[in-house]
């Protein structure tokens, strides 16, 4: 169960989530000496791309652009960032449809190195799966932008990743 | 006895009951069962067909680690352990029983705690702009001759800020916390993270200790956004790092 705190002390219990605690599960715990650990090279390969950096340019032009709008003069604190980046409808959908594309590609060169078929339901999820699950694909960024599930309003759209910024 | 691939998901004590119909890895689950070797028992079952890490498979392993945990210590393998056969993993087990009753007790009535610290954005925004002139300094220049360039910089400057202060929050939080656990584990890097650290947690602290992640989140506030995880079968506190010299 994980519980996430963020800008209220709010919690969020996921239940039955390993998103969270996936390097842990597959970096920690025994080993002992004579074993083999299976698939091997895939597991090492999906932990390398667990840790694939989130869009930096993306991010710092959104970083911006809400720096840019906001006015310390006022009260600031009564805005969140997703007002600021001006998360309408839009917004979500592109951020959304970018996030996706990410995933796809990412998804894609997990399952060239691990020499999955069509059909494996490997750690990572397939991009069409996206927002079908209950829980968040396992090789999505830690990061991205979750809100608390305190929020009335799903407001933020998902970073999305860019290949180019590897 | 035969010389078949066992999949191993953990060591428990003899005397640790097995949750009835416990299933493991693979599709469908394969059966899980208790190998005894000597004090203690090894939790196995058969190595499925093309093993590896799907999400499927790994809940399977943390789930039924988290179900024998619930029952007394267990030391939980890492993801993906076979052993070559029943014989193979009894004698391992015989040579290294000193050493695995050392960390089931050291998890014992423990459990593992996880957390993870990111930099804040939402009020962190404002603040930071509040306290860090430079970053004020960009944002006016990008107001006055607003252009990619200038908002490349303003932006890059702004996120290196947040994590700034998320990393001198995580120290805070590291010592405060710490003070509470048995025990603390670095974990893997975690892009995004300044902070991803595990604590050994007696399980009646356990509430306490998630109290004082819940004081300190609201302390840290538009510094930090934690994620705790757990209480969860200690991984962290049986790995490698852990053996005794020689073992």
């Amino acid at each position: 169960m994980t519980t996430t705190y963020t800008e209220q002390v709010a919690c969020v219990p996921r239940a039955g989530t390993l998103y969270d605690v996936i390097e842990i599960i597959l970096d920690r715990g025994m080993v002992i000496d004579i074993f083999a650990r299976v698939s091997l090279v895939g597991i090492e390969i999906l932990k390398v791309d667990v840790r694939i950096v989130i869009a930096s340019v993306d991010t710092y032009l959104r970083f911006a652009e809400a720096c840019n709008r906001l006015d310390l003069e006022t009260d600031t604190r009564s805005k969140t960032v997703p007002e600021l980046f001006g998360g309408g409808a839009v917004t979500r959908a592109v951020g959304k449809k970018a996030a996706g594309k990410a995933v796809r590609s990412v998804g894609d060169k997990v399952r060239r190195a691990v020499g999955a078929r069509d059909g494996d339901e490997d750690v990572e999820p397939k991009a069409e799966e996206e927002g079908l699950e209950e829980e968040q694909p396992l090789e999505e960024e830690p990061r991205p932008r979750r809100r608390s599930a305190t929020r009335t309003r799903g407001s933020r759209p998902r970073t999305a990743r860019r290949a180019e910024e590897d | 006895m035969t010389a078949r691939d066992l999949y191993v998901y953990g060591i428990v004590r003899a005397g640790h009951g097995l949750p009835p119909g416990s299933l493991g890895v693979g599709s469908p689950p394969a059966p899980v069962r208790g190998l005894p070797a000597g004090r203690l028992v090894a939790v196995v079952s058969d190595v499925p067909e093309g093993l590896r890490a799907r999400r499927r498979d790994l809940m399977a392993h943390q789930g039924l680690l988290t179900s024998l945990a619930a029952h007394g210590a267990v030391v939980p393998m890492r993801f993906g352990t076979v052993c070559g056969g029943e014989d193979v993993l009894v004698e391992r087990l015989a040579a290294t029983e000193a050493h695995h009753l050392t960390c089931l007790d050291r998890v014992d009535g423990r459990v593992e705690m996880n957390l993870k610290v990111l930099p804040a954005q939402e009020d962190g925004l404002a603040d930071l702009l509040r306290e860090d002139p430079h970053v004020r300094r960009l944002r006016d220049e990008a107001r006055r001759r607003p252009g990619y360039e200038a908002n490349l910089r303003l932006g890059e400057a702004v996120t290196a800020g947040l994590e700034r202060r998320a990393r001198e929050a995580a120290a805070h939080l590291l010592r405060e916390l710490s003070a509470l656990a048995d025990g603390t584990a670095a974990g893997p890097e975690v892009a995004g993270c300044v902070l991803n650290t595990s604590f050994l947690v007696g399980g009646s602290g356990h509430d306490r200790f998630t109290a004082a992640v819940s004081r300190l989140a609201a302390g840290h506030r538009g510094r930090v956004e934690l994620k705790l995880t757990g209480p969860m079968p200690c991984y962290s506190f049986v790995g490698p790092e852990h053996a005794p010299v020689g073992a």
